[in-house]
């Protein structure tokens, strides 16, 4: 009996139901993608003849079918797709000739470090404008402030590109994404000013939400018992601040910056297309254009891979903060 | 505080500055040209091109035996002269001597013949293989190669032209590298493709002409047109082709836009196979409640050209020669009483925002436009490769689209119009007097027979309302000032990058 108990336990201990849980969103999300991909008008024929698919013979198209595999059943060029993907390689691009492992190989990186820049860029944003609001509720700082997380809101990320690409390129003459994109240890200076701007642009679409879940949890947190005590025993107000205020809060905003995170995989998208930046955002796109369906299922895979770890390092910074979720 | 402040402000200006300062050295970078392109090429196969990115890019690595030149006039390229028989049933071309491949190895008639077997193939799934479908066989005799013909095509001169009818190495196709290895007789050298950043071709010394004055010419992908208009006011980029009239408008003082009217033409296509359609009387109210010159001012900004069925130069279709020259809607009422709709109807129309960069525009101007009449126009948005493959299956009742051009019309309509074409599903029409006509076109080797037979052509499509012809757009060329040379081309080919030079 005991034996059962210990059994259920360890089955439902909260390791093996988080890794059951992200094992299925994973595999609902490759089988969802697929079928999608499938269920839309076109497939790798038209996407890479274009209208000339018509001059094809049905001879032509039977091969073509063949040559990209897709005259097999669903559930063979699923599995086919799943195997490649789990043994590294992702998949074969037709179009570039070359595996999905190599186009993401070069694309990864680029997306990762802007959305790293724009998460910092956007949590320190985020995070000083929302203290600076909460410190004086009501006040003109606070409007100030308020004002500043609407037009963040409200400002898409496309006319933001645009508007900064068309005012440096036209005003200043200088646009460096217009130049061959350098990684930062090819030359780290161009990658950073490459860097820049859409980091920016992705930083403020985070600071926006950044900032409002501070300000909240700051003004929760300013009223309680303990923060009352530092203040009664004389601690200096920013060290009040920082050390028992902020770092109480911290739990929405990390919550808020985990997601955060999640999203900008998805908005770095637009971002990249208007700063020519080769990343994953264009990589889907481009193989979206062209039906190249290893090339999207592997690359929604990898955000969807990326969202999921966001979250388990979200989960496992709430035990940093707070010990007490230890327990 | 203040101090920080300030040493804060002064490091930010001074580092864009610097940036400034560090990014310029590169643009100086002497005869090395940088080309802004919104997608990637798909494909190293010239033979299968179908991607502009793609023609672009290799139309400067391969050569073809006849060239279209700014005139739109067919002239020698790696095949120095040519002739036909009175019977236009054989077509006698003279190769051009001392002409390398840019592994060195020479060009003769023997990789023509392979070159022209191989489009014939069908399992090349060459894109021109329509076009030269009347060879009947390709024979060697010296330096000449002759072309046999299953029936009188004059036309096929033309259809020579172009990356699709890129003059390969017999030796590469034997080996099976083509698509894989790179190795023509152009005015660049392929060097590199890095998939989703550039493509890099660098001068062929060896060129059969003067060889280019240019170093390198590097395709640099920037997918958005409004990026690549920056990057030219910034320097990074030297060159682009862009085909948004609004961004076209933007372009400044600091720049040369050269702007030239596309062979490639807007319409909305009627599927006359479908309900309600096929009623000849619905398709001339649509026509007649449209006014193309308004399609132009609103959704082109003006910039674009009402055209006729043909927009060939030498046979093009007199825009005032159809049912409806300019709107009339009390005119297109009356089609619709006649049609049996005296309330008007509601017809789907597909259009693919990413085709065209005004689709949407016209899409909206059309729309509005047909209200007038009482025909509602619901819009079907859909992706590229949505639009095609439903296009290509004829599954939509109209659709809003962007068309290539040709300088023949035989190449340009046959494949639409013809109860033989292999477009004349998507198309939606044909009958014996268009196929008659289509025939009379292609044998005869008098300009003025061709003529009438073309504006006959024309006068059938506009009576029957076939599709509605809309404009031809503008194609804009926007270079730095320093490039100089530089002759467009209405294909839209940048082989006369070739000639250009930065100074």
């Amino acid at each position: 009996m005991q034996g059962i108990t210990r059994l259920q336990r360890a089955l439902f201990s909260p390791f093996v139901t988080k890794t059951f849980s992200i094992f299925t969103t994973l595999l609902g999300i490759s089988v969802f993608v697929f079928i999608v991909l499938r269920i839309i008008p076109g497939n790798t024929i038209t996407g890479s003849f274009g209208i000339e698919t018509g001059v094809l013979t049905p001879q032509q198209i039977s091969e073509l079918r063949h040559y990209y595999g897709i005259d097999q059943s669903l559930i063979m060029q699923y599995v086919s797709w799943i195997k490649s993907f789990l043994s590294g390689q992702l998949g074969y691009s037709f179009s570039t000739g070359v595996s999905v492992l190599k186009l993401t190989k070069s694309a990864l990186p680029v997306t990762i470090e802007l959305a790293l820049i724009g998460t910092i860029l956007g949590v320190i944003m985020g995070i000083a404008v929302g203290m600076f609001s909460a410190r004086k509720p009501g006040s003109f700082r606070d409007f100030a402030g308020q004002l500043f997380g609407l037009l963040a809101l409200a400002i898409p990320g496309f006319v933001l590109s645009t508007g900064i690409v068309t005012v440096m390129a036209n005003v200043f003459h200088y646009f460096p994404n217009g130049f061959e994109y350098m990684t930062p240890w090819e030359n780290p200076w161009m990658n950073f000013q490459q860097m820049m701007f859409p980091g920016l642009v992705l930083g403020i679409a985070v600071a926006a939400p950044v900032m409002r879940t501070t300000r909240s949890a700051l003004l929760e947190t300013v009223d309680k018992d303990f923060v009352r005590t530092a203040h009664g025993k004389g601690v200096p107000p920013r060290k009040v601040a920082l050390k028992h205020v902020l770092r109480n809060s911290l739990i929405p905003i990390v919550t808020m910056t985990g997601i955060q995170f999640g999203y900008l995989l998805g908005g770095a998208v637009i971002v990249e297309k208007i700063f020519a930046l080769p990343g994953m955002g264009r990589q889907v796109l481009d193989a979206i254009t062209k039906r190249e369906y290893a090339t999207v299922q592997s690359t929604v895979m990898i955000f969807a891979i990326l969202f999921v770890s966001v979250n388990v390092l979200t989960d496992l910074i709430y035990r940093k903060i707070d010990p007490r979720i230890k327990k | 505080m203040r101090l920080r402040k300030k040493i804060a402000v002064v490091g930010v200006t001074a580092a864009l500055v610097a940036g400034v300062a560090l990014v310029a050295p590169a643009q100086a970078a002497s005869k090395d040209l940088v080309v802004g392109i919104t997608l990637d090429i798909d494909k190293l196969d010239p033979q299968g091109a179908t991607s502009f990115a793609t023609v672009r890019a290799l139309g400067l690595v391969y050569g073809s035996l006849v060239e279209v030149g700014p005139k739109l006039d067919v002239r020698p390229g790696l095949a120095s002269s040519w002739r036909f028989n009175d019977a236009g049933t054989r077509l006698t071309l003279h190769i051009r001597k001392n002409v390398k491949f840019q592994d060195g190895t020479p060009f003769t008639p023997a990789d023509v013949k392979a070159s022209i077997e191989r489009i014939l193939d069908p399992a090349t799934k060459a894109a021109a293989r329509a076009n030269i479908a009347t060879i009947k066989s390709v024979t060697v005799a010296g330096w000449d190669v002759i072309l046999d013909l299953t029936i009188p095509n004059v036309a096929i001169l033309a259809a020579l032209d172009g990356v699709n009818m890129a003059m390969l190495s017999a030796k590469d196709i034997k080996a099976g590298t083509i698509g894989k290895t790179v190795n023509g007789t152009g005015p660049f050298k392929f060097i590199s493709w890095e998939p989703g950043q550039s493509v890099k071709l660098a001068k062929n010394a060896t060129y059969w002409q003067k060889a280019p004055q240019l170093d390198t010419v590097t395709f640099r992908i920037i997918p958005s047109e409004s990026s690549i208009l920056s990057a030219l006011n910034a320097g990074s980029v030297q060159f682009s082709v862009i085909t948004d009239p609004l961004i076209a408008k933007q372009v400044g003082s600091n720049l040369t836009k050269y702007s030239t009217p596309s062979l490639a033409y807007m319409a909305l296509q009627l599927n006359a196979k479908k309900a309600p359609l096929d009623n000849v009387n619905v398709r001339l109210a649509i026509q007649c409640a449209i006014s193309r010159q308004e399609v132009v001012k609103t959704a082109q900004s003006g910039e674009g050209t009402v055209i006729g069925p043909i927009t060939s130069p030498a046979y093009r279709s007199d825009i005032n020669d159809r049912p409806c020259p300019t709107a009339d809607i009390a005119k297109a009422k009356k089609y619709l009483d006649a049609a049996g709709y005296p309330n008007g109807l509601t017809i789907k129309s597909m259009v693919a925002p990413s085709q065209f960069a005004t689709a949407s525009a016209v899409a909206q101007s059309l729309k509005a436009q047909l209200a007038k009449a009482g025909i509602t126009l619901d819009l079907e948005l859909v992706d590229d490769s949505t639009f095609v493959s439903r296009w290509l299956a004829a599954d939509f009742a109209t659709a809003i689209a962007n068309n290539g051009g040709r300088i023949d019309p035989d190449t340009m309509y046959t494949r639409y119009f013809t109860s033989t074409g292999n477009l004349n599903k998507v198309a939606g029409y044909s009958s014996p007097t268009l196929d008659a006509l289509f025939a009379k076109g292609k044998s005869s080797g008098n300009v003025t027979t061709r003529k009438l037979a073309y504006k006959l052509i024309s006068e059938e499509l506009e009576s029957n309302a076939v599709w509605v012809w809309l404009f031809s757009p503008y194609e804009y060329r926007v270079a730095s000032k320093n490039l100089v040379g530089f002759v467009p081309l209405a294909t839209g080919s940048l082989l006369e990058l070739r000639k250009a030079d930065l100074k």
